[in-house]
């Protein structure tokens, strides 16, 4: 299970990389594992304010549809157009090439009270 | 005469409806019941059937045992579990899921198996041992088994149902004319016979079909009549979701409402108790179809 540090994570299984007041955002290994084969990415938010944990999209895999929350409150700047067409970056690449979403954040101090790598491994029991 | 414009047909995939939607796994519940069924060396259907309804189930700290290995003799189209020859039977396995069901302090626990075709007994003593030592641990604890096809070995068939489970389920899985591409090596008629069997040997009867294979509403109440007929009690409906990208495809998204309606008909036709709605699977709500009459 790869849970890397340097990164902050939900209880909602997403991770969130923050680079002063911009971000970029996906769902973790221990997510894309519990998924399954994703078939695709459903996010129609680019460009509007997404308070913390609305939902920002979906992501659809072979058995199942899970919504995707947002970590922090901000805005949908950009998504990740490469997985229109290989949904399957999520499941290869969680942390690098299958990444959802980048967005601005409303306050940069929120990202204090997301959880860190050993917080979200204590959640999901491993 | 006007010339109408040949639009190409796309293959495209169906997209899954809103009322598919669940949650991922979450929290100490569910790491809990993952660190037992690991430690314990077990299998279940939720894992290896990849169900949808996991994240909840789990996190309420409940899960089906799959017992007699994880490579099934059979090869239907809408499992996930692995076809092939099986490798393992194992002994110890009946004592290690009581003492898992123990261990989890489950007030009902769904058993279930592959086919074991195979073996002489086709996996019966094992189905025996399992419930019967659960039993002796957790006397308290309700049980149901939902049973593979015996393939007409009725000895098998009641040394399965004698342990002492409260419910026996055996699903048809899909109406009659589906078998061929759904369920090749089963036989509808048999399936039912098998379920006439159950009931006369005492036990509460439950079935299971899938929805959405291709099947037509007519087809599903003829399935009900006839499940009826052979003394079944307890009916769960349910979406069929394509497990992996190799399986049978879904033919149809049925609607929530579509369920309430075969409910009701279901109902109507003399079952007693009928589960019906898109993410319905065989054990959800297991706990609430022991209080059924059998009479």
């Amino acid at each position: 299970m790869n849970i890397p540090e340097g990164l902050k994570y939900t209880k909602d299984h997403e991770w969130i990389k923050v680079e002063g007041n911009k971000a970029t955002v996906g769902i973790t290994d221990f997510a894309q594992g519990e998924l399954g084969d994703i078939v695709y990415v459903d996010i129609s938010t680019v460009g509007q304010d997404v308070k913390e944990h609305e939902i920002f999209g979906t992501v659809e895999a072979v058995k199942t549809v899970s919504d995707l929350y947002m970590p922090i409150t901000g805005k949908v700047l950009e998504v990740n157009k490469e997985l229109d067409g290989s949904p399957e970056k999520v499941n290869s690449d969680p942390y690098g090439s299958g990444w959802m979403i980048k967005m601005e954040l409303k306050n940069p101090a929120d990202a204090a009270q997301l959880l860190t790598a050993a917080q979200y491994k204590e959640l999901i029991g491993k | 005469m006007i010339e109408l414009p040949v639009i190409p047909v796309e293959e495209t995939r169906k997209r899954k409806p809103n009322w598919l939607r669940v949650k991922l796994p979450i929290g100490p519940e569910y790491a809990k019941v993952r660190a037992l069924v690991d430690a314990h060396k077990l299998h279940t259907i939720c894992e290896s059937g990849n169900c949808p309804n996991m994240g909840e189930c789990w996190g309420a700290g409940t899960a089906t045992f799959m017992i007699l290995g994880n490579i099934c003799t059979r090869s239907c189209t809408f499992c996930a579990v692995a076809t092939g020859r099986p490798t393992e039977y194992d002994e110890d396995e009946p004592r290690r899921v009581a003492e898992a069901i123990q261990l989890m302090g489950v007030k009902h626990a769904v058993i279930t198996s592959v086919n074991r075709d195979e073996l002489k007994d086709r996996g019966a003593e094992v189905w025996f041992q399992t419930v019967f030592q659960t039993k002796q641990l957790m006397p308290t604890t309700t049980i149901e088994t939902l049973i593979p096809d015996t393939k007409g070995n009725w000895d098998a068939l009641y040394r399965m149902i004698e342990g002492g489970q409260e419910v026996v389920s055996h699903n048809v899985e899909t109406v009659e004319r589906m078998y061929r591409r759904v369920r090749p090596q089963a036989k509808y008629e048999r399936s039912l016979e098998q379920l006439k069997r159950i009931r006369e040997a005492g036990k509460r009867t439950k079935s299971g079909i899938m929805l959405g294979v291709g099947e037509t509403k007519e087809e599903v109440f003829k399935a009900m009549d006839d499940l009826v007929q052979h003394g079944l009690l307890i009916l769960t409906l349910g979406q069929y979701l394509q497990p992996t990208k190799m399986h049978l495809e879904v033919a149809e998204f049925i609607h929530p409402d579509t369920f309430d309606m075969y409910k009701e008909e279901g109902l109507k036709r003399g079952l007693r108790y009928v589960e019906s709605g898109p993410l319905v699977r065989s054990s959800y709500h297991a706990e609430r179809h022991v209080n059924v009459p059998i009479a």
